[in-house]
């Protein structure tokens, strides 16, 4: 009975496993063949012809060696360890805020989830215009150090990496907000009530009743941003195209300026087989802890 | 100290008034029900002592402070939650000794209080569990323990046994009310369970539509209730309520109740009683109290339903305005169809201001 159920379950389901499959695996496939030749659409021959270009695992060894790849994955981990903490901070600051009830609350919270409504290109444009040295974050600064102020920011190696994350910050805090106040709101009224009348002050409260139960969802958001954060492009490549010189370049902007100028398609196939093996490892470790705490 | 007083109390909600007015005082060491339908205010009235309402009017004291403006969490009260709010990714004692982590009590304090508490509410065996997947009788147990492990003067319950089954509820009445002999606190308990109540208060304030019908012992509420609304809510079957108009026969008064008869003399308490009506009466009494009587003495009413539940009969009696139930110890061949000749005893006659209302009363 059990057997036949099953059975069923699977020749229904079998067209989209088959539609799932030719979508994930058959492009994964066609990447490690790739990745294994030196083939190049400028070499004229189709991508079915790579073999003719087999050169083993030299694109692997090379990407050992190449220190602008590695220094771009330094970068893409500062951003990141920079850009989720405080975009995590500053959401589940303004969600504890949007627990209470104040004046403009509604209009406040539409004006706050704004930016995530936003194209990223878009975005990209509006800092791009707002860090000009001759921009509105000068005049801004002009204003209260009393004197001009015409720091050139996007031409600046660290400032520019500054003012790409106050970018990224901008976007996706909206973000965090939301799902951590989804968070919030899901801790039953009764139990924070309880811990109030048991003597617990604000602080006791949210360690030791809010916090334990929004464990899951607090690892869910962080998950979702740093994988996001890790593939950080549109908005930063309008900014600063990853310059000035590599200053901004990240792990995404790299592999982009490779594949699109220097068209060495088997070495790019490598570094996102790469990537993703790693990236993989990481999450699945990262999950698997997640379950054992919470068990 | 630990003794309440609520006076001129007013909480509204926006266009709604949850509680119209409330007065209440509620002595040091007394166990005291409030007691309504859902929705006339009990809970509201509730959750204002304990802070976590804030009154649109009027003032709470404990002993001679003012309430306002203390927050919950220094009130001194302990709250049983209907649904508990345990802690549920605790364990149970974590749970227990919640209060007194907060509060920074010292290790070897904590430690000794937990376990007095555990052994006290024979909890010893789980101390150890997650509290989630605890059955609901422990759950109400860890709930009690966890506010009265802070001594609290004052301990306010929710509705606690409103999600028990029938038979531990009748277990836990007998505990709850041994735990408050021993707690000697001042226990301020909601349910719409009358028999919860009954068994357990020193006093009820009955409630109905966000004000305070009556306040006193259970049996001055069950014996004279002070309107029709407490004489029908209270009993199980409630009051026998009938319109009749008083008739005054020279020293004798009776009640006469048009088509069903009319009543026995009264008692002289409620001769007195009737000739203050103004106007016709309501004519109640307690299916209990009613007497056999011979055809023709007293009112006769049809029996439409014969319901035994063993140890007594209760029989149905008229229907629409003009129906009863009457009670009977045992089964002395009722007949469905056959008019029942009765009365209720002469001094268990209540009488209520078909008006208004309101209790009549001889004195």
């Amino acid at each position: 009975m059990k057997d036949e159920s099953a059975n069923l379950s699977f020749r229904l389901t079998l067209p989209a496993q088959v539609l799932v499959l030719f979508i994930s695996v058959f492009p994964l496939l066609m990447q490690a063949y790739i990745s294994l030749t030196d083939w190049s659409p400028l070499s004229g021959q189709s991508w079915t012809q790579a073999w003719a270009f087999w050169n083993t695992f030299a694109n692997y060894s090379d990407l050992l060696s190449d220190g602008r790849l590695w220094s771009a994955l330094g970068r893409t981990a500062f951003v990141m360890a920079v850009c989720v903490p405080i975009e995590f901070m500053l959401g589940l600051g303004l969600a504890t805020l949007f627990m209470d009830d104040f004046r403009g609350k509604r209009v406040f919270y539409s004006i706050l989830i704004m930016p995530m409504m936003v194209v990223p290109a878009v975005a990209g444009y509006m800092f791009f215009m707002l860090f000009q040295s001759g921009g509105p974050v000068n005049d801004i600064l002009s204003m209260f150090t009393g004197s001009p102020v015409t720091i050139a920011w996007l031409s600046n190696p660290k400032l520019a990496l500054v003012a790409v994350m106050v970018a990224d910050i901008w976007q996706w805090t909206p973000l965090m907000f939301l799902i951590l106040l989804a968070g919030l709101v899901g801790v039953p009224e009764d139990q924070v009530r309880a811990a109030t009348l048991l003597g617990a002050n604000p602080l006791q409260r949210f360690t030791s009743i809010v916090l334990p139960r929004m464990k899951t969802i607090i690892g869910i958001a962080l998950a979702i941003r740093v994988i996001e954060c890790f593939k950080i492009f549109d908005t930063l490549f309008i900014m600063t195209g990853g310059g000035p010189g590599v200053a901004t370049e990240t792990i995404s902007v790299y592999i982009y300026k490779i594949a699109t100028q220097d068209l060495i398609w088997g070495y790019v196939a490598a570094i996102a087989l790469a990537i993703l093996i790693v990236l993989s490892v990481v999450c699945v470790w990262a999950l698997k802890r997640m379950a054992r705490v919470r068990a | 100290m630990s003794m309440i007083r609520l006076e001129n109390l007013v909480k509204r909600f926006g266009a709604f008034t949850a509680l119209k007015t409330m007065d209440l005082t509620i002595a040091d060491g007394e166990f005291v029900a409030l007691l309504g339908p859902s929705g006339c205010g009990k809970s509201t009235t509730m959750n204002m002592i304990a802070g976590m309402e804030t009154p649109s009017e009027g003032r709470i004291l404990f002993g001679d402070r003012d309430m306002a403006g203390v927050p919950m969490g220094r009130r001194g009260v302990g709250f049983v939650f209907q649904n508990y709010a345990i802690f549920t990714h605790m364990t149970v004692r974590q749970n227990l000794s919640y209060g007194l982590r907060a509060t920074r009590r010292p290790a070897d304090e904590v430690v000794r209080r937990t376990n007095a508490m555990a052994e006290l509410l024979q909890l010893t065996p789980m101390l150890d569990r997650p509290a989630a997947g605890l059955s609901v009788n422990i759950l109400q147990r860890v709930a009690i323990g966890r506010s009265a492990i802070m001594e609290p003067a004052i301990f306010l319950l929710d509705e606690p046994l409103s999600n028990v089954d029938a038979a531990f509820r009748a277990v836990m009445r007998t505990e709850l009310k041994g735990l408050q002999r021993s707690f000697k606190q001042t226990m301020v308990y909601v349910t719409h369970d009358q028999l919860e109540a009954m068994t357990m208060a020193d006093r009820i304030a009955v409630m109905d539509h966000g004000v305070l019908q009556q306040v006193g012992t259970p049996l001055q509420i069950y014996n004279d209730p002070a309107n029709l609304f407490v004489a029908k809510f209270i009993g199980s079957p409630g009051m026998n309520l009938l319109h009749g108009r008083p008739v005054d026969t020279g020293g004798e008064v009776a009640i006469d109740l048009g088509a069903l008869g009319h009543s026995l003399p009264l008692a002289p308490e409620q001769a007195a009683a009737a000739r203050r009506a103004k106007g016709d009466v309501v004519f109640g009494f307690r299916p209990e109290q009613a007497a056999r009587v011979g055809e023709g003495q007293g009112m006769a009413m049809p029996i439409s339903f014969v319901e035994r539940i063993g140890a007594r009969t209760i029989l149905h009696l008229g229907e629409g305005a003009a129906s009863a139930k009457t009670v009977f110890e045992n089964d002395a061949g009722f007949e469905m169809g056959r008019a029942l000749h009765f009365a209720p005893h002469p001094s268990a006659v209540r009488l209520f201001d078909a008006a208004s209302g309101a209790a009549l009363r001889g004195h």
